[in-house]
Parts: structure tokens; C-alpha cells; sequence
């Protein structure tokens, strides 16, 4: 049952592809150091659609129970993915370098119980939470397109077609076709959905 | 500190500690970037306390700048710029990509800015810097601070705080509030 080892041939960090981490054979991984924090045991973990795509900077900090869907020619170029229940990227997504996606905090909001998590991490090997706090599903709809350093914050969706502006952090649901932008994030307009300019010169 | 035997589980994955740096029992630092800009030489320029994990923490400290630390803590690639002080407390918190600085590094008034370019670049050896502000930061026991969070210099942040991913804080955070936004604003407790 042991799967062979996968390894990238252009990889500069040696490292492999965890086994539950399932590939669309169009997808491109630039570097398995994405799974550095990667934990998951679900199956899959990860998976990655047709012609997606993931590049350095990209970090599944990926828990047990924790798992991130990434659409058909989603382009990851760079997001912090915290995850302990579920990520999912739809297709065509664009998301910038150092976005931050997260479904959990983490840590308890109650200061006390905040104190006995910290006293359980030295403890750990690899120094990692395994905490209870709550997790919270992250969507990101198809074609959206996520600016650098912006922020997504646990139980958000954001629909079809939006854009999310750089910097922004998003701390509630995004309306299909609109452009959100600030910290937290306001609705700024709204963009026509024009299907069919895609295919025109 | 020599931790000798004991590497594997905490002390400092990267090889020799500087001599002006003191970690507590248990606490562990990883990172090859954590003392690339470790300029510090005050005999006590960086004390953490015991069992805190500073994972790709980056210290950037000045010539005269010191950093403490307490006990429990948890920072994950943390940005530290001081040239001042910068005063953590016990079970705080800070995510992936947060800065805290004391200073704003360079002068607000432009013609002090074009000194300070001239001071700064590679032809400027022998010229002094003008005088730029530099206010502590003083962050309390229990306080959580987000990633891509941005403390700025003179904060003081209360016991028990909350920082939302993200924030950018610019004055003092009463203990127990949440904070949110650009500029932060409190949007619970307190």
C-alpha cells in the first residue's frame, strides 16, 4: 500500500508531496516546502483541480481535521492557508502573494484557557496547537481575484466574480460581483458581469 | 545560554546564540533569519523567558535596542524592529507576518529625509543621521495579535487583548478589548 514517493523535479527544497494530497495531472506545484506545516489526515488533504497552480510563498498550514479544495485553473500565488475544517478555492481564482486565508484562530478567545493551550505547546513535537478552537469554512468563489497582504477571516464566502482589493482584511460575506476594499473590508461597487467578453478581441 | 543535550527540543536550531541573548528553559527559536539583523550590543539586548516558541521570529534590533519577552509565548515568523524597547509579556500571541516596531525609522520632515537618504547610503559612512522618534512598546500578559497585524511605536496594548488579523494599531489598546481595522478601532470589550 506504500505509495511511491513524490517528488518534484524542479523543486529547489527537498521535500514530498504528503500522500493525500491529490494532483490533477495538469496542476503545477513549484515546491513541496508548501507542505512544510501540513498535517492533514483527511482525504484528500489537498486537492488541486485542472490546470490549478501553486507557487512559493504558498504555506498549508494545514491541521488534522483540516482540508483545502482548490478549483480548476486557480492560481495560488502565495497565501497563508490556515485550516483546521475546510478552504475551498473556486475555479479560476486568482490569489496573491501574502494573503492570508484562515478558518480558525487557533487559540481560545478566553484568556485562561488561551493559558493552558500555550502550556501545552512546549510539550508538542513539532510545537504545533492542537487546540480546540473553533473552525469556521472559508469559500472563495469562482473567479475571484484576491489582492496581496489581504486578509480572509473564518466563516467568510465570497462570491462568484468578486475582487478583493490589496490589503483588505474581510471579516463578513462578499456579495457576488463586487469590489470590496479597506480594513475591514466595505463594499466600494459592483462590476457588470459581462460573460462574453472573455472570448472578444 | 548553552543548551547542550537539550537542542533538539528548544534552545536555538541555528547555531550559536549571541552572547547578549538569553532564552528561558524550554523555549525554543527556529529561523534563518531570526538574527540577520541583530545589531544590538547592550549586554541584556534580547531575554525570553521559559517554554516560548518563536518560530521564524525575525529580531531586528538596533545598536542600543532591547527586547524582553515573557514566559508561554507563541509567535509565528513575528517581525521585531526595535531601536528602542519593545516590552512582551507571558502567553502572548503574535501570527504569521505581524510587525512591531518602536520607531518609524526615518524623519517625517522632508528635508531631514533627504540627510537621512544621504546618511543611509552606500556613500554616507561618515555621515551622522538626523534624530528620528523612537517610543517603547509595551504589549501585557495575554494578548493575541494576529497575522499581517502592525503594532506601531509608543502602543501600549492591555493585558488580555485582542488583535484581529490584519490591524494596524496606532494607539493604546485598553486590557480586554478587540481591535480591528486600519486605522484599529475597538469593536468589543472594554
Amino acid at each position: 500500500m506504500t505509495a511511491v514517493a513524490r517528488t518534484l523535479p524542479w523543486d529547489w527544497y527537498d521535500g514530498t508531496l504528503p500522500d493525500n494530497v491529490e494532483l490533477d495531472d495538469t496542476a503545477y506545484v513549484e515546491t513541496t516546502f508548501s507542505f512544510l506545516l501540513y498535517r492533514s489526515e483527511r482525504q484528500p488533504g489537498v486537492s488541486y483541480g485542472k490546470g490549478s497552480s501553486s507557487y512559493l510563498g504558498t504555506m498549508f498550514d494545514v491541521g488534522p481535521s483540516g482540508r483545502v479544495r482548490i478549483g480548476d485553473y486557480a492560481l495560488v500565488h502565495g497565501a497563508r492557508i490556515i485550516c483546521d475544517d475546510e478552504v475551498v478555492i473556486g475555479d479560476h481564482a486568482l490569489i496573491s502573494w501574502n494573503v492570508v486565508l484562515m478558518d480558525t484562530y487557533r487559540f481560545s478567545s478566553d484568556p485562561g484557557v488561551r493559558r493552558e493551550e500555550l502550556r501545552s505547546v512546549p510539550a508538542a513535537l513539532p510545537r504545533v496547537l492542537t487546540g480546540g478552537a473553533e473552525a469556521r469554512r472559508i469559500v472563495i468563489g469562482d473567479n475571484v481575484w484576491i489582492g496581496f497582504d489581504a486578509v480572509v477571516l473564518p466563516g467568510v464566502t465570497i462570491g462568484e466574480g468578486a475582487v478583493v482589493g490589496a490589503k483588505s482584511v474581510v471579516t463578513a460575506d462578499v456579495p457576488a460581483y463586487s469590489v470590496v476594499a479597506g480594513n475591514p473590508a466595505r463594499v466600494v461597487r459592483t462590476i457588470p458581469k459581462e460573460d462574453d467578453d472573455v472570448v472578444e478581441d | 545560554m548553552s543548551s547542550a543535550g537539550t537542542a533538539a527540543t528548544w534552545g536555538w536550531a541555528g547555531g550559536e546564540l549571541p552572547s547578549n541573548v538569553t532564552l528561558g528553559a524550554g523555549t525554543l527559536l527556529t529561523g534563518d533569519f531570526a538574527f540577520k539583523r541583530f545589531h544590538s550590543t547592550r549586554a541584556d539586548a534580547l531575554t525570553i523567558g521559559r517554554d516560548c516558541t518563536m518560530d521564524g521570529a525575525q529580531f531586528a534590533l538596533g545598536a542600543t535596542a532591547r527586547v524582553t519577552i515573557g514566559d508561554f509565548c507563541y509567535f509565528t515568523n513575528a517581525v521585531l524592529l526595535a531601536e528602542l524597547e519593545l516590552h512582551i509579556g507571558s502567553y502572548v500571541v503574535i501570527g504569521w507576518n505581524a510587525t512591531i516596531a518602536d520607531t518609524d525609522f526615518h524623519p517625517i520632515a522632508p528635508a531631514e529625509r533627504i540627510r537621512d537618504s544621504l546618511a543611509c547610503s552606500p556613500l554616507g559612512k561618515q555621515l551622522t543621521r538626523p534624530e528620528i522618534p523612537k517610543r517603547p512598546v509595551v504589549i501585557g500578559d495575554d494578548v493575541w495579535i494576529g497575522p499581517n497585524a502592525t503594532v506601531l511605536k509608543g502602543v501600549t496594548i492591555g493585558d488580555g487583548a485582542w488583535i484581529e488579523p490584519g490591524a494596524l494599531v496606532t494607539a493604546d489598546v485598553p486590557a480586554g478589548a478587540r481591535v480591528l481595522g486600519n486605522p484599529a478601532q475597538i469593536v468589543a470589550g472594554s
